[in-house]
């Protein structure tokens, strides 16, 4: 039995161990075909979002830099003005990043954190608070969730950080699912066990064993989920639904759409906020596919079609089902593909 | 054994149901403190007398005089009437006269779009697999990636934009007289099929890709297990374990998942009916969201929640019905 | 396989060119007398229920297939006539009260009915004796007593507007008992009220009692549409009412086949929920001083849109022949370029105004807002800001300045120069404005904005998505004074979650004032505490004196001199600070039709248009 160190000691090893771990990780990406191209493309937009005023010719908030309206793209606007407001579009493309980004990465980890909690919850402590946890799950799958957004963004009011809140509140269930999967598998390993043999108390077991098994699968989802999520908000603003005083990419289409881009022939204010959004989610879902493969090397081999037709508990319907979806176009294994399922299929069409 | 089974799922499905109804009838009444006022906003121009009076006056026309509690029990004996409650929209149509009025019109779109995407996708999931590992299967793969990336709106917008307004092949907006001229004659038909061509072009591409992939990996995954190895080391003809074994035995996920993706198909689309003003439930939602007319949106979303647990509930018992390999173990 | 896949490529190379492209020929303006007009709504009624709501294209529908009694003229104040050919104010005898130029002789309706004993008001209406229904009957005034008397019967008629409208007629229901009458003709008691209508008139001779403000009659004669007895009374009773939620089949069916006394008739066969079609009544009782009809086409087509650009770009293609809904002026470059288009560039009358919360309830109030209760300071706010360059910025240049009075400055006779005392030049209001601000809170922070006590002053302006230009432009013009303002969302219902619970600093709000609503305009914006438009819920004793006394004066002449009067203590309240009146915008294409109007406040799609349109030439 080590005996205790004192706090400020353990902390500080605990922290260095985890820097180590993640440079090891990014290296890895790095070293991997595809994640070299998501790390750098990820990193480029983090880059744009943080350095947006430096970038933009133009603030687009700024009331006093707007000119004539409807202007086509020439060297002093890159991209022309918008129709109805006579904004830089440029501008506004650079300002879109932040917005994006900001709402699918801080939804995306909170969808992983509340996610996580609740499948390690359901899946180890079984019992009733698995089957209530369960019934959540299955009723927050059966209401379609874009009009469920949109009532609750009528009802709940459509600032920023409630629509984060929202797509929290209907994002989690996914990744529930399948870390609850995992935790099931994780329950009769034999460290896990051991220390309840040992005496350890659940939450102890939970926190300090199971947790840190199914972390692949949280970064993993972490990733994937924001790319869900940026489009979901996408689809959200592009409605008129989404933060009015946000420049968002959804907004500038919507705008556009509005505006009459349509009938003035400004084709590249369509354009623009399109591959913005295209960037922000391809690069976002190669990282999370390739830290999944990362973390788990052996999937790559093995089809998850195949992973499926063996696994015959009750379950595995739910789990074909969800594996058929959008994610499976990447060919992404099984485990992985629950992770990913937040709002890509209800939204996508 | 089976139908204990069949029976528990059913219950299952009905109480989720019941569940969502609370929700449903729940969720509008968040925040508001009178739902008359919702419907009929003050005016300016009103003495605080009359507004008083036309207040009661549409509590008493949308039922709202009386206690929640007893609002919901009328709610709940209207739903077993088929009631969905009526509109705040001017008539006060009825909420399910309504829906049933758009609801041809968007499964036109969707039925459209998952006949072309399953049967063109099939065919060239197939070849993918067959290919796999050649030029098709990686193009396939390529296809893939990108197009979770890339919204199916903003590939309608691109679509409008070029084929639309510049080409003018097909008509950027739909024409409204697609739907009140319609009768069911070659040229009210043309029109429709005109119309749809946009919208249904968007939703395709990514539909069509999608069952590609899906059925590469059920078929690559099915050619792997033992009873093709068998039929191969039986002799059979590479077509017929093609056709007979592989095909076949892949096409079960590709069913359930369309069952799956019915539950989209209505609800789904609503963007897509946005941008090109296709007349279907997605945007007869966002209508009532507009006009905050609870009663339809409420509605709307009932009956898409109906629907999707029928869906899963139908494609859950077929499964397990016709599948003779699967035993039924706990649920979970 | 590879044969399946031939195959269905096959097909769908030949499917596809069916299907496909837009047929060159396709014509969308098939008949050579119909006007196809777009509109863009949600959707069109299916049904016409009498009294329509005030949304979507519903009572413009409705008000060309009814008439009401009169038409109101803005400009010289007067009632046209409608169904309605005179009106009288009377006296007890019912002999109406005139001088001897047959105008209105105010003095001695002062005179009757000045005495507090005096209730009513009475006034006799005369119609036309030739109009007669769609369905042919002829129209009486029985129509009128019974249209009257169910909109006052809240168990048949169940709509709230109805009793608004009537709200100043002392005819009462009380639960479905008649315990007033206010409506008097030759059946329904006018000898024993003592009025003696001939034989003769009997079918043309109505006479109301109405309350003592001049004001009254106003909403009788212009807002409600007369219904025809004949086909409502059979048909309504206490279960199936007027405007019933779930009608039953008889009602159902006149509500998809209204009858009325319009100039225009509906094609219930061919109307539905994406279109409606009317075809002009021939035997219209009113006609061009020539006695040709007023109107000069024969049929209308709405056709739906859903979106402003669809409705455009159906315009610019030739689907439709007038776009009657109004488009923003960023359009307008669109329009420029295109023969064969009139645009119409008309001055509006709604004014968007900037209200103050200068007087919230104590639980709302802060030291912040403490300050709007200082006049001054707010008369600072008003003079910073440049109605100009709001129109040049926010409307490109398509509206026109307000006054501060809040009346049209087109209205002359009515229009008071003297509320209008600020300063024309930007530079010396700006200064003025800085000079009453540094004497209230002279300490600026470091980015030059006023501090109150060591908080920067800082405001939210409530306003709904679209309302953020302007805001921001706002803040650009009060950032001279070193005032802050911001945008804050005005939410789904801003009138009970903020605007009448005082929970706001400033707000957007659109007014309209003109002659005909003054009465109820005046109390509902700047005196009545409580679910007014009030919000800033302004007491000021002199201004509260001066509406009352406009309401309630029976002298016409008078009430005219008071609402010159009450506009320069609007303006000096700086309460409701106006911003812009901004244009409507339409167009119309001219290549089938021509004659298109420009009406204040309307859009190409107004009256005179209508009056006014021939085919061209050249046209198809």
């Amino acid at each position: 039995m080590r005996t205790k160190q004192p706090m400020h000691k353990r902390f500080q090893r605990g922290l260095v161990k985890r820097i180590k771990n993640t440079g090891l990780f990014i290296k890895r990406l790095w070293s991997h075909k595809q994640g070299k191209v998501g790390l750098i493309l990820v990193s480029f937009l983090i880059l744009v979002a943080i350095f947006a005023p430096i970038i933009a010719p133009y603030n687009p908030y700024d009331v006093s830099e707007r000119t004539t309206k409807g202007l086509a793209p020439s060297a002093k606007h890159l991209l022309g003005t918008t129709i109805n407001t006579g904004q830089d579009i440029f501008s506004m493309l650079v300002y879109g990043t932040r917005v994006s980004l900001i709402v699918g990465v801080t939804s995306g980890v909170c969808i992983a954190f509340v996610g996580s909690v609740f499948g390690v919850m359901a899946g180890y402590l079984g019992g009733f608070v698995d089957t209530l946890i369960m019934r959540i799950v299955d009723i927050m799958l059966v209401i379609p969730t874009l009009p469920l957004v949109i009532v609750l963004t009528n009802v709940l009011g459509r600032d920023f950080w409630i629509i984060i809140l929202i797509f929290v509140a209907l994002g989690w269930t996914g990744l529930a699912r399948t870390i609850r999967s995992l935790v099931l598998v994780l329950k009769n390993s034999n460290y896990v066990k051991a220390a309840e043999l040992a005496g350890a108390s659940r939450w102890h077991v939970m926190i300090r064993h199971i947790l840190p098994g199914t972390s692949h699968l949280v970064i993993m989802s972490t990733a994937l989920s924001s790319a869900g999520i940026m489009v979901a908000e996408a689809g959200l603003s592009f409605l008129g639904l989404g933060d009015p005083t946000a420049i968002s990419w959804g907004k500038m289409l919507a705008d556009a759409q509005s505006g009459g881009a349509l009938l003035f022939g400004a084709w590249w204010w369509i354009l623009a906020p399109g591959i913005g959004i295209f960037l922000a989610v391809f690069s976002f879902m190669r990282l999370g596919i390739v830290m999944e493969e990362i973390a788990n090397p052996r999937m790559k081999q093995t089809s998850s079609v195949y992973k499926i037709f063996k696994s015959l508990d009750g379950s595995y319907i739910e789990d074909v089902f969800n594996s058929m979806d959008d994610d499976q176009k990447l060919g992404i294994p099984e485990t992985a593909r629950q992770g990913g399922k937040t709002h890509g299929t209800h939204l996508e069409a | 054994m089976k139908y204990t089974y069949v029976i528990k799922r059913i219950l299952y499905s009905l109480f989720v149901f019941a569940v969502v109804i609370t929700l449903n009838f729940f969720i509008p009444r968040i925040g508001v403190d009178d739902p008359a006022e919702r419907y009929y906003p003050p005016q300016g121009n009103m003495s605080e007398i009359e507004y008083e009076i036309i207040k009661q006056v549409t509590r008493q026309q949308y039922g709202f005089h009386v206690s929640t509690g007893q609002q919901y029990m009328n709610y709940l004996k209207g739903l077993f009437q088929g009631d969905l409650g009526t509109s705040f929209r001017p008539g006060s149509p009825a909420v399910i006269d309504l829906i049933l009025e758009r609801l041809p019109w968007t499964l036109v779109l969707s039925v459209s779009t998952m006949l072309i995407g399953v049967t063109i996708g099939i065919l060239f999931g197939v070849l993918a697999a067959v290919k796999r590992g050649r030029w098709q299967d990686t193009m396939l793969l390529n296809a893939s990636t990108i197009m979770v990336a890339l919204p199916a709106f903003f590939i309608a917008l691109i679509l409008s934009f070029y084929l639309g307004f510049e080409l003018e092949i097909f008509p950027a907006y739909t024409d409204s007289t697609m739907v009140s001229g319609f009768t069911w004659t070659w040229e009210g038909i043309r029109r429709v099929a005109q119309n749809a061509a946009l919208p249904v072009l968007s939703m395709v591409v990514g539909s069509i890709i999608s069952y590609a992939q899906g059925t590469r990996n059920a078929v690559i995954a099915v050619t792997n297990e033992d009873f093709v190895l068998t039929a191969r080391a039986k002799g059979l003809k590479q077509s017929t374990i093609r056709y007979k074994h592989i095909l076949r035995n892949s096409m079960l996920p590709i069913v359930t998942s369309l069952g799956m993706s019915i539950s989209g198909l209505i609800g789904g689309q609503v963007v897509i009916e946005q941008v090109f003003n296709w007349n279907g439930m997605g945007t007869l939602f966002l209508e009532a969201n507009n006009s905050n007319d609870y009663p339809l949106m409420m509605g709307i979303m009932l009956l898409l929640s109906g629907f999707t647990i029928f869906a899963i509930l139908v494609t859950d018992l077929v499964y397990v019905l016709l599948d003779p390999r699967v035993t039924v173990g706990d649920k979970r | 396989m590879a044969k399946r896949l031939m195959l269905l490529i096959l097909v769908s190379i030949i499917i596809i060119p069916l299907v496909g492209c837009e047929s060159p020929g396709h014509s969308y303006r098939p008949d050579e007398n119909t006007l196809y007009v777009g509109s863009v709504q949600t959707s069109f009624p299916s049904a016409y229920m009498p009294w329509l709501s005030r949304e979507g294209i519903a009572p413009t529908i409705a008000g060309m297939l009814y008439d009401s009694l009169f038409v109101y003229d803005e400009d010289s104040g007067n009632y046209l006539p409608a169904i309605g050919r005179e009106w009288y104010y009377v006296d007890e005898d019912g002999e109406p009260i005139l001088t001897e130029d047959g105008s209105i002789d105010y003095a001695r309706l002062e005179e009757i009915y000045g005495d507090p004993e005096q209730e009513f008001l009475a006034v006799k209406v005369i119609i036309h004796d030739t109009i007669t229904w769609s369905d042919g009957e002829p129209l009486t005034v029985e129509d009128i007593y019974y249209s009257f008397d169910i909109a006052t019967n809240n168990q048949l008629s169940n709509h709230a507007g109805a009793l608004a409208w009537t709200s100043d007629l002392r005819h009462k229901y009380t639960n479905g008992v008649l315990t007033q009458q206010g409506l008097f003709t030759y059946d329904h008691g006018a000898a024993r009220q003592g009025y003696e209508i001939p034989m003769e008139d009997k079918d043309t001779v109505i006479y109301l009692h109405v309350n003592k403000v001049l004001g009254s009659v106003t909403p009788l004669f212009t807002s409600v549409l007369i219904l025809p007895e004949h086909v409502w009374k059979p048909v309504v009773t206490r279960e199936s009412q007027l405007n019933s939620t779930s009608p039953n089949e008889e009602i159902l069916y006149h509500y998809s086949h209204p009858v009325g006394s319009g100039r225009w008739v509906l094609d219930a066969e061919e109307s539905g929920s994406q279109q409606i079609i009317l075809h002009r009544r021939k035997d219209y009782h009113r006609t061009k001083e020539d006695g040709s009809p007023l109107i000069g086409i024969d049929t209308i087509k709405y056709v739906l849109y859903q979106e402003i650009n669809v409705a455009i770009y159906a315009l610019l293609k030739g689907h439709i022949d007038v776009l009657s809904s109004s488009v923003s002026s960023n359009y307008l470059r669109l329009f420029e370029n295109e023969d064969d288009l009139f645009v119409s560039n008309a001055p509006g009358q709604f004014t968007q105004t900037l209200v103050f919360n200068l007087n919230p309830v104590s639980s709302e109030r802060n030291p912040m807002r403490d300050l709007l209760q200082n006049r001054d300071f707010r008369k600072a706010m008003a003079l910073a800001i440049n109605q100009e360059e709001l129109i040049a910025r926010v409307l490109d240049g398509a509206g026109l300045p307000a006054s501060a009075g809040l009346m049209s400055a087109s209205l002359e006779e009515f229009y008071n120069p003297a509320a209008d005392s600020l300063p024309a030049d930007y530079s010396t209001r700006i200064e003025e404005a800085n000079a009453i601000l540094d004497s209230i809170v002279p300490e600026k922070d470091g980015d030059g904005y006023r501090l109150l006590g060591d908080q920067r002053i800082s405001f939210q302006i409530l306003g709904s998505p679209g309302e953020q230009d302007v805001i921001s432009f706002l803040q650009i013009q009060l950032q001279k004074i070193g005032i802050e303002v911001k945008y804050a969302a005005k939410g789904t219902q801003p009138e009970s979650t903020y605007l009448y619970t005082s929970r706001f600093d400033m707000t957007l709000h659109g007014v309209t004032f003109s002659l005909s609503n003054v009465d109820i305009m005046y109390p509902a914006h700047f005196q009545t505490l409580g679910r007014t438009s009030n919000y800033g819920r302004l007491v000021n004793e002199e201004l509260n004196n001066g509406i009352h006394e406009m309401r309630f004066t029976l002298d016409l002449n008078t009430k005219y001199d008071l609402i010159k009067r009450i506009q320069p203590m609007i303006a000096e309240e700086y309460y409701k600070v106006p911003l812009y009146t901004p244009n409507v915008i339409s167009v119309a294409r001219t290549d089938r039709f021509e004659g298109f109007r420009v009406v204040e406040g309307a859009t190409v799609m107004n009256t005179e248009s209508l009056e006014n349109l021939r085919k061209t030439k050249g046209g198809r």
